[in-house]
């Protein structure tokens, strides 16, 4: 992606109550010059079988989009190569694919799965597809130029008809045209990708009564401008460094985010600005420090257990963001850190000062030096995963 | 008079939290709120014998359960009651 544009991707399955294996299946490529590749495929049936046709179909369209082959040919290389079924006597996949170019230009093409839905300013933006037949499949295909704030979303027949079947609730599919109407809102909030997912996906497990009549997997991408935050942990090793250190930190653009209360005391002075805790702030979480202010930062917190904590949040992103429902909302320096590095920021900068804090150091508490040094490196490879791009730097 | 409590990371897991609650309490007890400018702040480097609180400037080491008995010796005599 450019330096101004940033895809935002999240997507997630639930499996089909009783199955180990999902046979949906998506699949993603970071091109070198800046641009991603997403397949979306659902294979027929469910467990293994459906499972190996959506990974082969999902990886070969992958790859081949990606090295530009024309969508023709990727497609005839999809059906020679899926596996016939010998129940059916068929070789069958759904496919969504998403090309998206680092201007923010998008290839779409898709093929039996529900519509590709594009939001935009809240509300589900038509997109023009062109149809041609190819293998004798029926292949829809169009471009669309990408803005800031744009979503785009696609999800398998699962979500679709979430809750239908027998002894569900729901006597009518929920319909693609109806999830546009329900998501349309949310869209426009500037939630997360996978936050959007997971909401959405949310939705869908409560319709089903939490048992999956259906694999349903979803993939949602956010356009975004690319924003920045910068975290500074801990004061430098060597003293003499503290003023490198810090005019580095806030020569960045984006967000400042303080952690640690030698770390606050030290941005304070660099600034010349007094430092203040916030008492009898609302919303916190009990094991949550209280947070800071210095004029010129965003957000000064305490060091060590704040960022525990957002670490804990960070992991459980990754997994299903049940905890999305704590830092959404709260105003203790965990869910600030949490909403700032997964929801706003693209590029994150960290200034890691080495200095061991003598007070840590005692086996009576459980913080210390390498807790602290271990806590900064397995944050940034979540953040990482999320697709940000990091850069760590000691002092 | 001026009463700081230190919820720096050492202190926040030795009871700052519930030390200021009762600090707080007592001083809303006995009508203290204009005559007693509470904070908090960070790290005071006393970490070793948190929780760290501090009165006008000299650092004492308090828990919730002292608390309440910190506050009858130290701080009320100080105010004079």
């Amino acid at each position: 992606m450019s330096d101004t544009m940033y895809a935002d991707i999240g997507y997630q399955s639930l499996l089909k109550d009783g199955q180990f294996v999902c046979g949906d299946h998506v699949e993603r490529i970071d091109r070198d010059d800046g641009s991603v590749v997403l397949v979306l495929a659902d294979g027929l049936g469910s467990g293994v079988r459906a499972c190996i046709l959506s990974t082969l179909t999902s990886t070969i369209l992958s790859r081949l989009v990606a090295e530009d082959i024309p969508v023709s040919t990727c497609i005839h290389a999809v059906v020679a190569a899926l596996p016939i079924s010998s129940v059916l006597q068929l070789a069958y996949s759904t496919f969504t694919v998403i090309n998206i170019s680092p201007s923010g230009r998008a290839i779409l093409i898709q093929y039996d799965n529900p519509g590709l839905i594009l939001f935009r300013d809240g509300q589900e933006k038509p997109i023009h597809f062109l149809q041609t037949t190819i293998e004798e499949k029926t292949i829809e295909s169009a471009e669309v130029q990408l803005q800031e704030g744009d979503v785009l979303m696609v999800f398998s027949d699962g979500a679709e008809n979430a809750g239908v079947g027998p002894g569900m609730s729901y006597v009518y599919s929920w319909g693609r045209d109806n999830i546009a109407e329900y998501m349309a809102p949310f869209s426009r909030v500037g939630f997360s990708a996978k936050t959007l997912n997971t909401m959405f996906l949310d939705e869908c497990s409560r319709r089903y009564g939490g048992k999956p009549g259906d694999d349903t997997t979803s993939l949602t991408v956010c356009m975004r401008t690319r924003k920045q935050a910068n975290l500074l942990i801990g004061p430098p090793a060597n003293r003499d460094d503290d003023d490198k250190m810090l005019s580095l930190f806030f020569a960045k653009q984006g967000r400042h985010i303080v952690c640690g209360g030698s770390t606050a005391r030290l941005a304070a002075q660099y600034l010349n600005k007094p430092l203040t805790v916030v008492m009898n702030q609302k919303d916190t979480d009990d094991d949550i420090p209280a947070i800071g202010r210095i004029e010129g930062v965003d957000l000064v917190t305490e060091g060590i257990i704040t960022l525990q904590r957002v670490l804990e949040y960070a992991k459980n992103y990754l997994e299903d963001n049940s905890a999305y429902t704590q830092w959404c909302y709260k105003r203790d320096g965990a869910a600030f850190i949490a909403r700032m590095l997964f929801e706003e920021a693209t590029d994150i900068n960290f200034f890691v000062g080495r200095a061991a804090n003598p007070a840590h150091q005692s086996p009576d508490l459980p913080i210390n030096f390498s807790t602290k040094m271990q806590i900064v490196y397995d944050l940034s490879e979540c953040l990482k995963k999320m697709g940000k791009t990091i850069r760590v730097s000691y002092f | 008079m001026t009463l700081t409590v230190c919820i720096g990371s050492a202190c926040h897991l030795k009871g700052s939290k519930e030390t200021t609650r009762i600090l707080e309490g007592l001083i809303d007890e006995h009508h203290l709120r204009d005559q007693i400018q509470f904070y908090a702040a960070f790290c005071m480097g006393n970490c070793q014998n948190g929780v760290s609180v501090s009165l006008d400037g000299t650092v004492y080491s308090v828990t919730p359960e002292t608390a309440q008995q910190f506050f009858e010796t130290e701080v009320l005599p100080r105010i004079g009651k």
